[in-house]
Formats: C-alpha cells, sequence, structure tokens
C-alpha cells in the first residue's frame, strides 16, 4: 500500500496552499483533484477581485489559481487529478484514503496526516423547500457558471436570480453580457449578502433591480419554468398578503449560500460546529481527529479567497510538524466563545500549550456596524482590545493574538464586540 | 439633475450624490470625490468574458480587459469578442483580441491552455 | 392491429403488459411522457403495505395482500430492491388505540401475517426515536419497501423483451369502435386493437370519456407532498413507521428507503390540476408537524428535497377495475390510489386471469422469460466485482456523482439498456446521479455530456424531462 506523510483532499485554492506548505523539507504529499485540472472553484470564476491581499494585485480567479498553481515546486509533491476519495479511515496512528479514477481503479493509500480542502457546495431548493412545481430551468447560480464559463452554454433567456450573494451578482451581470435578461434579484434580507461593489457593478450598472426582503413564495410551469411569484416578507420571515409580483422567465438561478463539502466520505466524523457547518478546529487548523486538519471553504465559508490561502498555509505547515514531532504532546485546550455581537469565530479552540506562532481568529458580525470595539476576553481580563469599522455580516473579519499575550490555561475565551455610540 | 451613486473606493460605501457641473455630496474623503467624478465623465470597467478554444480539455478560455474599458462600450466589445476562435496553446496574459473597438486596450488570456 | 392497447405505462400498466406478455398475444402500450412512470409512480412513499389498511372486502385489501407476496418473486426475477422494514402503526391516546384494535381486526380478517399490539416498552425497543405521546402500536411485520419508478421500468422492460411494444410521447385523443376494432387516435398515429385497457392514473376519466358517455366515477385529484432526507441519515428509524388512519387516508408517515433516505409525507389535498403537483409551504409545514407528532428529533437539517405528486383517487371507496358497461372492449383500471403500488402485480392477473379470460382465453407462450438482465451500480458491488468491472471497463473508474457515488460506466449502462435514459432526469430515476447531497449541482453538466456523447447529440438537444426542454438553450458565442 502507497504511503505518504499527508494526504491533502481537494486541490483548489485551500489545497493548492496547504499541499504547498505540507510539502516542504522533502514531506511526501498527495494532492487529490476529482477535477481534469487543479483550481477548484476559481476555474469558473473568471470575474476579478481576487489577490488584493495575498498577491497584492487584482486577479481574476483563474489567474490566481494558475499563479497557486505554479508556485507547487517541491519534487516531494504528487498530484491525482480526476480522481475521487471515497472513503477516509483512521486506525491507530494512520490515515487510510481511498480513491477512485480510471487509471488505478479503487485504490487505498496511507498518510500520517490528513487535511480536508474539500471546498463547499451550493444549498439547494430542496434544502430551502421553495415550493411550487419543478420544471427544467431551474438550478444554483454555480451550475450556470458552470455552463457558461466552462462549457460554453446560456441556460436561458429571462432569469431572475434568488440571493444578492456575490455568486448571484456575479451571474447576473455575467448573464447580461452574454445576452440574457436579468429580470431582478431577490433577497430574503433587508439588506444586500454581497459586497457593495458588486451591487453597483453587477446590478446598478446594468439596471437589475434588487428586491430586499423578498423571496420565492412560488413556482409555475409543467414541464419549463414559466413563472416565479416573489413575496414581499415581514420582519418575522413571513410572505406578507398581497405582495406578491410575478415575473415570466423561463430560468431561475439559486444563490442562497455555501456549505462546506466535509459530508460525503464514508468512514470518518469528528466534531462539527453547527454554526459554521464545518469542524471543530484550533489555531492550527487541526479537527478533533488528531492528524486531521480541515481548512478554506471546507471548514467555513470564505468572502475572499485570499484568506483561504492563508489559512490554508498555515494548515498545510501545521500538518507538517505534525508528522515530524518526535513525541505526542500533551496539548491543553480551552474554547473560544462568540459573545455579544459575534456571530461565529474560528478556531473554536485554542491550544495553550503551542506558544510559537501567533494566533489568526476569523469571525463574522451579527449586525453591521459602523464603528465598535472588539474585545477578547477571558472572564473579566480582557486579553486584546481593538476599535473596527464597517463591520458587516457579509465580510469575514480577522484578529490576530500575538505570540506574547500569555493566557490563562483553564478560562475559555471570548470574543465581544461592543458598538461604539455616536 | 443630480445623480446618485454608492461610492465603491472603500467599504465605507457612502452614498454620493453629484450634478451636472461635477459638484460631489456624501463624500468623507477626497477618493469619493475623484470617483464620483469618473463615474460621471469617464465610468470605466475591466471587461471579464469568455473566448472559444478548440481545446479538447474545456471550449471556452477566460479573458480579461488589461486595463479598463470605457463603460458604454462593454456591450459593443462582445460581438466582437465572441467571433474569435482560438487554438491552443494559449498562454495566460496572451493577447487576444488586440486594441479592441480602438479603446488601446487589449483583450487578454487569464489562464493557460496547452492542448 | 393489436390484441391489447394499454393507456399509460405507470406501475399498473407496466404491470398489466408483463402479465399479458405471459401469453400469445399482441401488446401496445402508449404513454404521454417522454419515458415509463412519470406521475404516481414517481411520486409516492414507495411502500409495499402488508395490507393491514383497506377495508375488509375490498379489492384494495385483497390485491394489497396478494401483491405483497408477488414482490418475492418481482424480486427474483425482476431484481428489484426490497428492503424488509417491517411497519409499526403508532397511536397517541386512548381514542386512537381504540382504532388501532379495529384495525388489527381489519388486518386478520385480510389475512395479513403476524400483526400484534405492541406497548411503548416494546416499541421502543423496536424503534427508540418514537416520541413521549407515542402509547401503542401494531405492528405490520410484512411491511417493506421498493424503488417504484425502476419497478415500472423492469416490468416493461421485461414485457418488451417478450414481445410487447411500446410508444411514448403519444398522448391518446380519441377512442371510437370502427368494426371489430377499436382505434386508439393519437395527434399524429391511429392504431387499432381489439381491446383497450384504461390505465392513464389521472387521466383515466378523461380516456374514459372518449369512449363512454356516462364515466362511472369521476376522479377526484388529491396531491400528496413530501419531503427527502439526505441517505447518510440512514439508520435513524428502521421500521416504515404510520400514525394511526384518518378520513383523508393514511396520514404522514416515516419511511427509510431502499439508497438509505428517509421519505416524510405525504399530505392529502383535492386540487383541479391533474397532472401538475406543486409543493406548497403549508403543505411542506404539516409533515413537518405530524412527523414531529410520532418521531422526535427528525434531523429536518438534511432535507435535500421536497416534491408532491398526485393520487388517481376517484369517488369511490374501492379500485374501478372492470369492462366498461357501454363498450365491453375497453377495460377500467381507474382509482388506482394507495396501496396501487403494492397491489399492481395482484390488479395485473386479475385483470389477466379474471376479466379477460372469462371473455375471451389466452395461451400460454412458452417462450416467455421472467428475468431480465439487470444492471448492477458500481455502488452495489462487492469488492471482486468492482475489481472485475473496473478490469472490463476502466470508465468504472471514475465517479462522476460523488454524493451518491455513481460511476460513468454506471451513467452509460443506464443509457444503452433497453428503455434507457435519454434525458437528465430519466438518467437521475435509473442511475441515482443528482439524487444526493448537492441535488446535481456538481454533477449534472456531466450528465448532460454523457448523455450527448452516448447518444451522438449536441450538448443542446439533451432534455431536462419531456420532450423539448433542453437544459441548455444555445452556444454562448452562437451568432444571435
Amino acid at each position: 500500500m502507497s504511503t505518504y506523510d499527508i494526504i491533502v483532499i481537494g486541490g483548489g485554492a485551500g489545497g493548492l496552499a496547504a499541499a504547498q506548505a505540507a510539502a516542504a523539507n522533502k514531506t511526501s504529499v498527495l494532492l487529490i483533484e476529482k477535477d481534469a485540472r487543479l483550481g477548484g472553484i476559481l476555474n469558473q470564476c473568471i470575474h476579478n477581485g481576487f489577490g488584493l491581499h495575498h498577491y497584492r494585485e487584482e486577479l481574476t480567479g483563474p489567474e490566481y489559481a494558475e499563479k497557486a498553481i505554479d508556485e507547487l515546486t517541491d519534487k516531494t509533491l504528487n498530484i491525482r487529478l480526476n480522481t475521487t476519495v471515497t472513503k477516509l479511515n483512521k486506525e491507530e496512528d494512520r490515515f487510510f484514503v481511498t480513491y477512485m479514477n480510471k487509471e488505478e481503479g479503487e485504490r487505498t493509500v496511507t498518510a500520517g496526516a490528513c487535511v480536508l480542502t474539500t471546498g463547499s457546495y451550493e444549498r439547494t431548493r430542496g434544502a430551502i423547500a421553495l415550493p411550487g412545481t419543478r420544471p427544467r430551468g431551474i438550478m444554483t447560480a454555480g451550475s450556470a457558471q458552470r455552463y457558461i464559463n466552462i462549457d460554453g452554454y446560456m441556460v436561458g433567456k429571462r432569469i431572475l436570480i434568488l440571493g444578492s450573494g456575490d455568486i448571484g451578482l456575479i451571474m447576473a451581470r455575467r448573464l447580461t453580457l452574454e445576452g440574457a435578461e436579468v429580470v431582478g434579484v431577490a433577497e430574503l434580507l433587508p439588506h444586500a449578502s454581497g459586497l457593495t461593489r458588486n451591487i453597483v457593478q453587477c446590478l446598478h450598472d446594468f439596471d437589475i433591480p434588487l428586491y430586499l426582503s423578498h423571496t420565492v413564495t412560488d413556482i409555475k410551469g409543467k414541464e419549463t419554468l414559466e413563472s416565479v411569484t416573489l413575496s414581499a416578507i415581514d420582519a418575522k420571515g413571513r410572505p406578507k398578503k398581497d405582495s406578491e409580483k410575478h415575473f415570466d422567465v423561463d430560468t431561475l438561478l439559486l444563490s442562497v449560500g455555501l456549505i462546506p463539502d466535509t459530508k460525503t466520505f464514508d468512514g470518518i466524523t469528528f466534531k462539527e460546529d453547527p454554526r459554521t457547518g464545518g469542524a471543530y478546529v484550533d489555531q492550527h487548523f487541526e479537527t478533533s481527529v488528531s492528524g486531521l486538519f480541515a481548512s478554506g471553504n471546507a471548514l467555513h465559508i470564505h468572502d475572499l479567497v485570499d484568506f483561504v490561502t492563508e489559512e490554508s498555509l498555515i494548515a498545510g505547515k501545521a500538518a507538517n510538524r505534525y508528522v515530524h514531532r518526535l513525541k505526542n504532546k500533551k496539548k491543553n485546550h480551552i474554547r473560544v466563545n462568540p459573545g455579544e455581537g459575534i456571530d461565529y469565530v474560528l478556531p473554536q479552540r485554542i491550544d495553550t500549550t503551542s506558544k510559537k506562532h501567533p494566533v489568526t481568529f476569523s469571525f463574522r458580525v451579527k449586525e453591521e456596524n459602523a464603528q465598535a470595539t472588539l474585545r477578547l476576553c477571558q472572564g473579566e481580563r480582557v486579553i486584546l482590545e481593538k476599535k473596527r469599522r464597517f463591520l458587516t455580516p457579509p465580510e469575514m473579519e480577522r484578529l490576530i493574538l500575538p505570540v506574547k499575550k500569555t493566557l490563562d490555561v483553564e478560562t475559555p475565551l471570548t470574543l465581544h464586540l461592543e458598538v461604539d455610540e455616536g | 439633475m443630480k445623480k446618485s451613486m454608492i461610492c465603491i473606493a472603500c467599504p465605507v460605501g457612502c452614498h454620493l450624490e453629484v450634478d451636472e457641473s461635477l459638484n460631489v455630496t456624501g463624500n468623507r474623503c477626497k477618493k469619493g470625490e475623484s470617483y464620483a467624478v469618473e463615474e460621471m465623465t469617464n465610468p470605466t470597467r475591466i471587461l471579464t468574458t469568455t473566448v472559444a478554444i478548440d481545446s479538447r480539455l474545456q471550449r471556452r478560455i477566460s479573458v480579461k480587459s488589461a486595463d479598463p474599458l470605457p463603460k458604454a462600450k462593454l456591450f459593443d466589445c462582445m460581438p466582437v469578442i465572441n467571433k474569435v476562435r482560438l487554438d491552443p496553446p494559449v498562454k495566460r496574459g496572451d493577447i487576444v483580441v488586440r486594441n479592441i473597438l480602438d479603446t488601446g486596450t487589449d483583450i487578454i488570456a487569464t489562464r493557460t491552455i496547452e492542448e | 392491429m393489436y390484441d391489447f392497447i394499454i393507456i399509460g405505462a405507470g406501475i399498473t400498466g407496466t404491470m398489466i403488459a408483463r402479465e399479458l406478455s405471459r401469453y400469445k398475444t399482441s401488446v401496445l402500450v402508449l404513454e404521454k411522457e417522454n419515458d415509463v412512470g412519470n406521475h404516481a409512480t414517481l411520486a409516492n412513499s414507495a411502500i409495499l403495505h402488508s395490507g393491514h389498511d383497506p377495508k375488509h372486502g375490498t379489492m384494495k385489501a385483497r390485491f394489497c395482500v396478494e401483491g405483497n407476496r408477488l414482490y418475492d418473486d418481482l424480486e427474483a426475477e425482476l431484481g428489484i430492491p426490497i428492503l424488509k422494514t417491517g411497519g409499526l402503526v403508532l397511536a397517541k391516546s386512548e381514542e386512537e388505540t381504540r382504532i388501532l384494535k379495529k384495525l388489527k381486526k381489519n388486518a386478520e380478517a385480510n389475512k395479513v401475517p403476524g400483526v400484534c399490539l405492541l406497548g411503548r416498552e416494546s416499541l421502543l425497543e423496536k424503534e427508540r426515536r418514537i416520541s413521549d405521546a407515542v402509547v401503542m402500536g401494531l405492528e405490520v411485520p410484512t411491511t417493506s419497501v421498493t424503488y417504484p419508478w425502476e419497478v415500472a421500468l423492469r416490468a416493461m422492460e421485461n414485457a418488451i423483451d417478450n414481445g410487447v411494444e411500446f410508444e411514448k410521447n403519444e398522448t391518446v385523443r380519441a377512442i371510437e369502435r370502427t368494426g371489430d376494432s377499436l382505434s386508439v387516435k393519437t395527434r399524429n398515429h391511429t392504431y387499432k386493437a381489439k381491446t383497450v385497457i384504461n390505465a392513464a392514473g389521472a387521466f383515466a376519466g378523461e380516456i374514459a370519456a372518449m369512449i363512454e358517455d356516462r364515466v362511472p366515477y369521476t376522479v377526484t385529484p388529491r396531491r400528496g407532498e413530501y419531503l427527502v432526507l439526505d441517505r447518510r441519515v440512514k439508520g435513524f428509524i428502521s421500521h416504515t413507521l404510520y400514525p394511526v388512519p384518518g378520513r383523508k387516508g393514511k396520514g404522514t408517515l416515516l419511511v427509510p428507503q431502499v439508497h438509505g433516505n428517509i421519505l416524510i409525507g405525504p399530505t392529502s389535498v383535492f386540487q383541479d390540476a391533474l397532472d401538475e403537483a406543486p409543493t406548497t409551504a403549508d403543505g411542506l409545514a404539516e409533515i413537518r408537524r405530524k412527523a414531529n407528532k410520532l418521531v422526535s428529533d427528525i434531523p429536518f437539517d438534511k432535507v435535500i428535497r421536497t416534491f408532491a405528486g398526485i393520487r388517481a383517487s376517484i369517488d369511490k371507496k374501492d379500485f374501478h377495475i372492470a369492462r366498461s358497461k357501454e363498450e365491453t372492449d375497453f377495460i377500467h383500471v381507474a382509482g388506482i390510489d394507495s396501496p396501487g403500488l403494492t397491489a399492481a402485480p395482484a390488479i395485473a392477473k386479475y385483470v389477466v386471469e379474471t376479466i379477460i379470460m372469462k371473455k375471451t382465453p389466452l395461451e400460454k407462450d412458452p417462450g416467455f422469460n421472467p428475468k431480465i438482465k439487470t444492471v448492477t451500480m458500481y455502488h452495489d458491488m462487492d469488492a471482486a466485482a468492482r475489481n472485475a468491472a473496473f478490469q472490463s471497463d476502466d470508465r468504472y473508474g471514475r465517479v462522476v456523482c460523488k454524493c451518491e457515488m455513481v460511476t460513468e460506466a454506471d451513467l452509460i449502462n443506464h443509457i444503452r439498456r433497453p428503455l434507457g435514459a435519454d434525458s437528465v432526469k430519466a438518467l437521475k430515476k435509473r442511475a441515482r446521479i443528482g439524487s444526493g447531497l448537492c441535488q446535481g449541482g456538481f454533477c449534472e453538466h456531466e450528465a448532460v455530456r454523457i448523455l450527448a456523447e452516448t447518444l451522438g447529440k449536441k450538448m443542446t438537444g439533451i432534455d431536462y424531462y419531456a420532450k423539448d426542454t433542453p437544459v441548455l438553450l444555445k452556444d454562448t458565442k452562437a451568432p444571435s
């Protein structure tokens, strides 16, 4: 049975970074990717806005992916494309990964550590229980993006988009440029979920109406989509009477959220955070299973690929340290909890015995705030305090805890947000 | 006649108003003022799209305008780009349409397709 | 000229076709949709009921019990999957317990084997997740679950192997007597037969009205909505769970499915439309409410799909299976709502051996082969079979649908098999692609590509489901 030091599952932005970091010091790494090329979802994200932080230039998705691929120079890095992982197990101290491809059939290999960088999948119509008929013409925004940008086919002529997240906004523009009529974008919340820049350049530029506090309440059409009904919703999320708007469209695109894709392996289970949909991890991105790391969208949904890269470099480095460790160190974990005003914070626990590296906390706030103070506390004691401006739920934020800050080894950490008045 | 817009120069997103004489209100800094003036006098956008390519792995290659193009010309650029047929190999950065519609801007490939 | 034309290729029509193919006789099946089993057969609970519920003395009762037994033969002959879950009918009050006891008597009269009443303690041993409200249960051990459209597909395939002809996308518009035969007219064709069998489901009334002045029943469509939970909830419950039946029917059930999913539903609401079955916010909410009464902590976060179906109910308390009184060579097989799936093989036997044979003796065909060549999917093979499969075709190595572990070779097999898939949804019905967590988000484009390549069509020529419903409209660089 073939053996590697580290197996990285998923060759998108997360996997490219994790594999690069994992392969340092002649460490043998196997990077497994299900598609015909590396790059993951970046390959179909042909728009720009990527790389401002990590590469200090504005790049399109494919350019970002290629730069990351070009950085994979270690000779101890092995890559398998067109290969799908079907099982992941851990027995004693080894991981067993079963994968399939056309050259080898079904094969099992082992490793001392694994990194899950499998990205995410789109929330489906069924998962949000959209009522109505089930005709041709309803798909996720990402599916439409793939058909148009990779395969080169149009999916519809008159299109309504549900969800004002970035994918929905980007597709509104893309479809319009390729000659379709986008009749509107509907958003459940009272504010748009995507970046303001995208609202301006994807909707305002093309006079595409945005229906805030609206959702789809009916879908009609026997075999092909004929019309979609939007209703305004009240503060409790219930459709308002007599607020229906009917749109005659042949296509409805759903851009209603992403979900970490770590559920399709048989075998391994790890502790999951219901708030993020991904694993519980510590500051090294190690999950509740020793030697199993997770980062990128497979861990929690990001808005900037640059942070996926940075997170995954840490995870890859940590996996590298893990396989070269001389002995099993005893760890001491303290919980990290989201406090007032914070939706979730990662990592969900810290190993206080690991003192060599600063800890980067990633978090999302619950509401928009023009100006606020963030406090990382242990009980009453304030460990770190920072003022921040323009915090909004669609934008993931980060807070760095420097190495020099000492932590109490028993008390949980809580991240609070206090809105500054005036 | 005043035009309303949201500034995208930084995450604040000031709601701006500009009149025909290019007087800008609502901005909190100079970047907003220059953004508003640009948007009124010469709005430009980077165009990202795809071009047909005869590759066995995928039928399309992603491209972008090397510099921002006048916003009003985007729809006119599309048919020009849509007529192009490429053969591999094409490298990231290769010029796919030179000086599109006489704007002085090239359309370049944003990925490499070898076969 | 055919001896028999069957209108409708749902579970009823396909079973009758197969039954007739045991004899030396010519049969044509006409189906208005683009595939076998598109309506009620596609949207039901998939349960093979024990027969505890239908009123003793009805055809429903008789055929349900008989059909339940006949499915063992079908499993062996057609290779259809059957999950032997057993069933539990759960009572939450004294009043419901009284009904349960009456149900037990009815079941015993129907000769349903193994029925017994269980107290809460025993119920908890069998299903530890039943809710606190449940006080008593009726065990109906012969309850199982199958994959209904696969049953119809394989029955039709077997019928075709044995000489039956099948035409899809043929909507019957008129039926008239012309001399010694009946003429069945569709838009572009006229077919003739000595006998016409009406197995048109929700459209049975419309079809009958083409030849009768007074149709002896009225179709009263009732919509049922369902929730589908991802197959990774497998093991959450192991039995088919029923509430105590009410006026509107069996109620909202929780049903383990053959691939591991759990189905929750249906509701029961009258509607006018015969073949459009929308889901509704009220209906889906009702399912959750009712299911929560029977079982605790249902993982509703694992819902991946909702759908609805139409029961071809009629305004009578039983199936209407009889020759027309106005046109004796027109046979009604109408009102096939629950337990239609279970009863189907028994209905088929009754139609052929009793109704048809009484007037027209048929000669058995010694060449009849009850078995079909089954297509085993990679994920159902053991290690040795998988290895052999890969050695013979390396496309078994390429996983296309990772949520349900479907390989490229599996898809090609299901396109090439008799009655193979020629649309995205037809491929989903046969090969599970798109039935999982991502609902086709990752793999629908592969399904379209593989269909196009295998069928020799353009990508823009692949339909979603019905004829002329292409998934992709045109090439993005095509001149407009």
